[in-house]
């Protein structure tokens, strides 16, 4: 990934709890609330070997929503959430390669084929 | 200002001054002088030229070579019967500095591979050698597990207290802040991450630094807490890595390069430390850690390679005594190495800041 695709020039809201990143590049993303945080990098949420999701889905109340973003180093966003929760480092780069819309998708499930595939 | 208004054409005027400095490109910064904002005053009398030119950093490697350069395009001119240009730096601010420290325009890392490379040795010269040159440096110790900057700098006092804020111990000419002014004799840190993260944050916040030209940060060998501390609480303008030239030394140099990428710290340069022992006795050189290898590690990377230091037991000689060699002895061939090494990373900091110029930092709005 070059640099510009993984630099963004603004995070800001997007509907009611929604996080918006336009891109470098001129990408725009949209990360649904509750995805982001179930998606949550920390230790305690995720697995640091394996990667799994350790957080329980139904401890995560529906309508929870970030209720500050502040940036960390150069390289990542951390989200203090609803529900109190606020030990995740989001790395741009990551958050980039998991952009939900419909056209990354996409490109996404070609490279994973690819990589399996050989 | 005066600017000559003499109606006969071959008389020198600014705007024939400052065409003829188009013609002084920087060579790190491949543009000319004109379009790069440096040349800052025009004055002439009677066909008597003099200009100042400024520069983003007071520790230009190639500052002489544009004096000169410059002083042979203006005295070129028809009409003109002396140029006299004088050097002038400015060094440019972050566009996004952390709050953290608002005076502090640029923070340099200083990192390596492993340990024993001498980077703490090269961390207390560069800092002297910039300090030298008219800067205004700060030295942060980050290496908890073995600070060595206040016996190299000459350091020993306990930093005073100002309210809550902690005054660095000025030696040198540089602004200095260690864990071992804190420590006694002897003892050890044993600590976890969150208090070496804890550690960081002080040393950044808690310090009266005032303003800055640049934060060098010597960091602890390797790649763990602090350096993820260090690159998560503040932006790094970019970080220089050091190695000594043996292949196992350059490969655990590119992890850390590796982590500086993950981090998007960029990495300002490569450079190789201990490299040709010149014997004091016959003159002899001997390459005991191999040559080249941070050179070739460099060249295969795409990173600015920014010199090699020789190792020689002076260099050592003079860290023990406080004194870093830039210092104490100017004219040695390490102090020499060392001090272009402090010139290439100034320059390319300088670099860095054009490139970033025209970014705007990541506007947060949620």
């Amino acid at each position: 990934m070059d640099a510009e695709a993984a630099r963004p020039r603004e995070i800001a809201r997007s509907g009611a709890a929604d996080v918006a990143i336009e891109w470098a590049d001129g990408h725009h993303s949209v990360y649904p609330a509750r995805t982001l945080r179930l998606a949550c990098p920390c230790a305690e949420c995720q697995d640091e070997l394996t990667r799994r999701q350790l957080v329980d889905a139904a401890m995560v109340p529906e309508d929870v929503r970030p209720l500050g973003i502040d940036l960390v180093g150069s390289y990542a966003i951390s989200v203090r959430w609803s529900d109190g929760h606020a030990t995740g480092i989001y790395a741009f780069r990551s958050l980039r390669e998991e952009c939900p819309c419909e056209p990354c998708r996409k490109a996404l499930g070609a490279t994973i084929r690819a990589r399996r595939s050989r | 200002m005066t600017r000559s208004i003499d109606p006969v054409a071959d008389q020198p005027d600014e705007a024939r001054v400052r065409e003829a400095l188009r013609a002084v490109v920087d060579p790190d910064l491949r543009k000319d002088i004109v379009s790069l904002g440096f040349v800052k005053d025009v004055r002439i009398e009677d066909g008597r030229v003099a200009a100042t030119i400024e520069l983003t950093t007071p520790a230009c490697p190639v500052r002489d070579e544009l004096r000169g350069q410059a002083e042979r395009a203006i005295r070129a001119l028809p009409g003109v019967t002396a140029a006299d240009v004088r050097m002038t730096a400015v060094v440019p601010s972050a566009p996004s500095v952390t709050s953290l420290i608002p005076g502090v325009r640029n923070v340099v890392a200083i990192a390596s591979g492993k340990g024993g490379v001498g980077k703490s040795t090269l961390s207390a010269n560069i800092a002297a050698a910039l300090a030298l040159a008219g800067a205004r440096v700060g030295l942060m110790d980050a290496d908890v597990y073995g600070p060595s900057i206040p016996a190299m700098m000459g350091a020993r006092e306990t930093p005073a207290d100002l309210g809550d804020r902690l005054q660095p111990v000025v030696r040198h000419g540089v602004k200095i802040i260690s864990m071992g002014f804190f420590l006694k004799e002897g003892q050890a840190v044993v600590w976890r991450g969150p208090m070496l993260h804890k550690m960081v944050q002080e040393f950044l916040g808690d310090v009266d630094w005032h303003e800055l030209d640049y934060l060098l940060v010597d960091l602890p060998p390797g790649t763990g807490d602090i350096q993820l501390s260090l690159c998560q609480t503040i932006p790094l303008t970019g970080a220089l890595v050091v190695s000594t030239p043996q292949d196992v030394a350059v490969d655990v140099a590119r992890k850390a390069i590796a982590m500086f990428d993950k981090l998007n710290v960029p990495v300002l340069g490569l450079v190789e430390n201990m490299s040709a022992y010149v014997c004091p006795h016959c003159g002899e050189h001997d390459d005991i850690f191999g040559a080249g290898g941070a050179r070739r590690a460099a060249e295969r990377l795409q990173l600015p390679y920014l010199g090699a230091v020789p190792l020689a037991s002076a260099v050592r000689e003079r860290s023990d005594e406080g004194t870093p060699i830039v210092i104490a002895d100017p004219t040695a061939p390490a102090a020499l190495a060392f001090t272009r090494v402090a010139e290439l990373l100034a320059a390319q900091v300088s670099v860095r800041r054009l490139a970033l110029a025209g970014t705007a930092p990541i506007a947060v709005t949620f």
